[in-house]
């Protein structure tokens, strides 16, 4: 500052990057595709334009273009052709690391100085002068994890300090320092210098103003021609930078090139800005700067020193920015599922609760044929927690018709099912919560040894456990009796429990009713009427028959391991293979059905075409209790089935004996099936029918005359 | 064209035409903002080549919204405790640097507008990205439409904001969902007698679509543009 009383240092402010989202998944693809591992410096391009509004500078751009474009591949986006105004494209180099490690040490210094040096080198031999966009040469450090979709990134802008720095003479508005004339004529000039493809692009130039207020445009490499005798001359750039008192960032290099080259002391220049399209005096800036040329300039090897790494928020540091919401291929997965969803609530169904679908939990009992297929249709319907219990491993035969299971599941004796389920889930939509259980359901008919019995007590207590930790459950195994139990669970705690069951060409899918015992502040419909001191009203003998029947209530016989009496489940091992979808399908649907229903699990059955006004008011339509099934017929009709009060499985006397005696009843009714029979009676109600052959298919009940035989 | 027997919804030639006309327009009537440009995009080989003309969308870019300060700051705070890590002060102080303090978060957004050639209708693609490019949440987004702006989008029935991949781009976009343009197109266009009487029904098409969809995100559209002349 010594000798200069005069002017203030002339201060410059920083260039500012900006970085297209395009750029980094330019990169991303570069690095997985074509890179791999090497870490050389990539050649990439730049580009800035003169600041274009009063409150914003310009930045230095990079875009998906900005990177060379994969070997063979012609980018899809048009390759940025010279000319284009709002691009001038600036040279750059970019290390891109492959661990954060190495881009903290990465030598930031000497990179710096090697940048500095191609423009010292380019200013020296002349090459600055012929393409003055060199003058502006940058550098980008980048670490890109592509894990987390994070972009670790450092701009640095080297420019050649002048020690000591220049001083400003003085510095003004454009418009304040020409005349009118030749503010008219610098400005049209200065258009028509941005309009040419030519020179549009261009960032560094000479304004020469003759003495009649006629000023032309030039290349810088026209310098000579500039220097007659009362001509003005302007050094003119493209300045990305706003402020009013300060220039921007690339007239430090333009300095250096103009004092090293033209041994200029006293530069006069303009900072070039623009307002809608064309040149602005207003905001464009003309000053004159004073520069002593340091010792050791006049040598072009020795470098001086450089400055240029980008401020951020005001500190050194580098930059990072996340892109996970639109990289991470699991997080665009979830939005295009839910995207699905909000279309149809948009366009079809306004009252389509889709946060009910989102956050129930369903339990499906069996992952075999029902419940591969069960699992997948409540994905579609934007479930996502779903736990899967089965005791089975993948055989060789089940990948056909169990729609979860590959080939690999089968080998080596065949993955768990309830485990290969899961990560098939998974492997279709990672945002799915799937757990597995593998675990046997204890059925009543298949007696247990004393020393099995406390496995199977932890496995009776395992599974309240898991129905009590659930919203819904799905009972889609391949046996009768092994409904009963978790039919007895979910009457307890009144789960919304859903059954489907296969015949050879015939299927079954129902609701099971609500459970026998209520409180009243369950029972929304009759909330107004029940008094409120009373609590667990058993509604057993006058309002059993309100409710709608589960699985069993249809039965005179209780559960038991014999080929007697044969229901739908066991009489075929093989089913037609389009019943398993078609019933899966139709149980996923009525549980939707459920979900949107006011009353929930104690909507009354409907029937299809009813008259009652509710049902045409339900924008999913009606809700079935039953759906009985037939492939031959390919026929399909709805029903309704009340609750027995001699029901093994759900009535008032089976679900509170186990409330009194818990697992102690439970391995009762395992190991004596006719225990069940006796304590509801039902070992009465046959004797005294036994004059009537009864079959499962073919009983008429004269009670329940909602029935119709398939 | 008769507009009681059409469906709203225009072929890909006729997007062609009106799209020049809109960037026609524009340059014509408002040239203080920024125009919209035709990005041309070369066909995939496999596409028929009988297909009419070339393949592009009209582009809008760059446009400032408003300014944001403080979300911004909280959502880099994580990575942030990363960086101070980088213990090295590369360079000594340069007096002649401008030390800037916190620019003001600018908003920049990005306007597609591309042909739906399943829809036969333009549809609005949409970006809105912060000055170091990190894109904004449609939850921020909103906050930052003018209040009219977010009234439209919240109460009609016509505007639904899905996040898609973009058709060129190949990157999730937002957009407007095309599927009741044509009505609202047919609408719009039969409640203006005088557009329906005249010939050039079709070159004012993307004009009138683009006065209502650039509600949606906050675009003004001058006045003189939907002037018939």
């Amino acid at each position: 500052m010594a000798g200069h009383d005069s002017g203030s240092i002339l201060v410059f402010a920083q260039f500012q990057s900006a970085v297209d989202e395009g750029f980094w998944h330019r990169l991303s693809s570069l690095k997985l595709n074509k890179l791999g591992i090497d870490e050389s410096p990539i050649p990439i391009t730049g580009y800035y334009a003169p600041c274009s509004h009063p409150q914003v500078s310009n930045n230095l751009t990079l875009l998906a273009q900005s990177l060379p474009s994969e070997s063979n591949e012609q980018s899809s986006t048009a390759a940025t052709s010279r000319g284009n105004r709002n691009r001038c494209p600036i040279r750059g180099i970019l290390y891109n690391t492959n661990t954060i490690e190495s881009f903290h040490t990465l030598d930031k210094k000497s990179l710096l100085r090697a940048e500095a040096k191609k423009i010292w080198d380019d200013i020296h031999t002349g090459r600055a002068v012929e393409d003055s966009a060199l003058l502006s040469r940058f550098l980008l450090i980048s670490f890109a994890d592509l894990k987390k979709w994070n972009f670790h990134y450092w701009f640095a802008f080297p420019v050649l300090v002048l020690d000591p720095p220049a001083t400003l003479v003085d510095l003004m508005p454009a418009s304040q320092y020409f005349s009118l004339e030749e503010a008219e004529s610098v400005s049209a000039a200065c258009n028509e210098w941005r309009n040419s493809s030519l020179t549009a692009d261009v960032p560094f130039f000479l304004v020469s103003t003759d003495p009649n207020s006629h000023a032309t445009v030039k290349h810088l490499k026209d310098w000579e021609t500039c220097q007659s005798d009362g001509h003005k001359l302007l050094f003119g750039f493209y300045d990305p930078c706003h402020l009013p008192h300060n220039p921007g960032w690339p007239l430090r290099n333009y300095l250096a090139l103009i004092c090293v080259r033209w041994n200029l002391k006293s530069v006069r220049f303009l900072c070039y800005r623009e307002s809608r399209g064309f040149a602005d005096l207003g905001s464009s800036l003309v000053g004159e700067a004073l520069i002593t040329v340091p010792q050791g300039w006049r040598d072009h090897q020795s470098l001086p020193n450089a400055v240029g790494w980008e401020h951020n928020k005001g500190r050194q540091v580098p930059r990072s920015i996340s892109l996970a919401k639109s990289m991470d291929p699991t997080r665009l997965a979830i939005s295009a599922a839910d995207l699905n969803l909000k279309l149809m609530r948009w366009r079809a169904l306004p009252s389509l609760n889709l946060n009910a679908l989102s956050s129930i939990k369903c339990l499906l009992l069996g992952a075999g044929t029902l419940g591969c297929q069960v699992a997948r249709m409540l994905m579609a319907w934007g479930v996502r927690k779903i736990t899967l219990l089965d005791n089975g491993r993948v055989a060789m035969s089940n990948p056909l018709r169990q729609s979860l299971y590959t080939l690999d599941d089968c080998l080596n004796g065949g993955e768990f099912k309830a485990t290969a389920a899961v990560k098939s889930l998974t492997r279709i939509f990672p945002a799915v919560d799937a757990e597995g259980v593998v675990m046997a359901i204890p059925m009543p008919g298949h007696p247990v040894s004393s020393q099995e019995e406390d496995s199977v007590l932890e496995d009776c207590r395992r599974l309240h456990d898991l129905i009590d930790s659930h919203d819904a459950v799905f009972l889609l195994t391949d046996t009768r009796e092994s409904r009963w139990l978790p039919t007895l669970l979910c009457a307890n705690t009144n789960k919304i429990t859903i059954t489907a069951a296969l015949g050879f060409d015939s299927f079954l899918v129902m609701r099971h009713g609500a459970g026998p015992f209520v409180s009243s502040h369950d029972f929304k419909v009759e909330a107004a009427n029940a008094s409120s001191a009373v609590e667990n009203i058993a509604q057993a003998d006058k309002d059993e028959r309100q409710r709608l029947g589960c699985y069993f209530c249809n039965d005179v016989v209780a559960p038991i391991d014999s080929t007697a009496n044969r229901t739908l489940d066991q009489q075929c091992t093989v089913t037609r293979p389009g019943l398993a979808p078609i019933a899966s399908a139709l149980a996923v649907e009525l549980l939707v059905g459920i979900l949107h229903h006011p009353q929930g699990i104690y909507a009354e059955g409907e029937v299809a075409n009813s008259l009652t006004s509710e049902s045409s008011e339900q924008p999913l339509g009606v809700l079935p209790h039953q759906i009985r099934g037939s492939l031959s017929q390919f026929s399909q009709m709805a029903l309704v089935g009340h609750s027995s009060n001699s029901c093994t499985a759900c009535c008032s006397t089976v679900v509170s004996e186990y409330r009194e005696r818990g697992m102690e009843f439970i391995i009762q009714a395992i190991n004596h099936p006719t225990y069940l029979e006796d304590l509801t009676g039902l070992t009465e109600l046959m004797r005294s029918a036994s004059s009537f052959k009864l079959d499962w298919d073919n009983e008429t009940d004269p009670d329940e005359d909602d029935y119709v035989d398939i | 064209m008769d507009i009681s027997s059409w469906d709203g919804t225009i072929s890909l030639a006729e997007f062609h035409v009106a799209a020049r006309a809109l960037v026609e327009k524009w340059k014509r009537v408002s040239s203080a903002s920024p125009p919209w440009s035709w990005v041309s995009c070369p066909k995939q080989p496999w596409v028929a080549s009988h297909e009419v003309s070339v393949e592009g969308y009209l582009s809008l870019e760059n446009i400032i919204l408003v300014s944001i300060k403080e979300e911004h700051d909280e959502l880099l705070s994580f990575p942030q405790k990363e960086e101070t890590s980088c213990s090295d002060k590369e360079e000594s102080i340069d007096i002649a640097t401008l030390s800037q303090s916190d620019r003001d978060e600018i908003c920049y957004y990005d306007l597609h507008i591309v042909y739906s050639a399943s829809y036969r209708v333009p549809v609005l693609y949409f970006r809105v990205y912060y000055s170091d490019g990190e894109p904004l949440e449609f939850e921020d987004i909103k906050k930052h439409l003018p209040a009219h702006s977010a009234k439209t989008l919240l109460d009609s029935k016509w505007t639904f904001i899905t996040q898609e991949e973009h058709p060129y781009l190949k990157r999730p976009w937002y957009k407007l969902h095309p599927c009741g343009t044509g009505e609202w197109m047919k609408l719009l266009f039969q409640g203006d007698v005088s557009l329906a009487r005249n010939g050039a029904a079709i070159e004012v098409y993307l004009i009138s679509w683009l006065s209502f969809v650039g509600q949606v995100v906050g675009l003004r559209i001058p006045y003189e543009m939907l002037n018939q002349l």
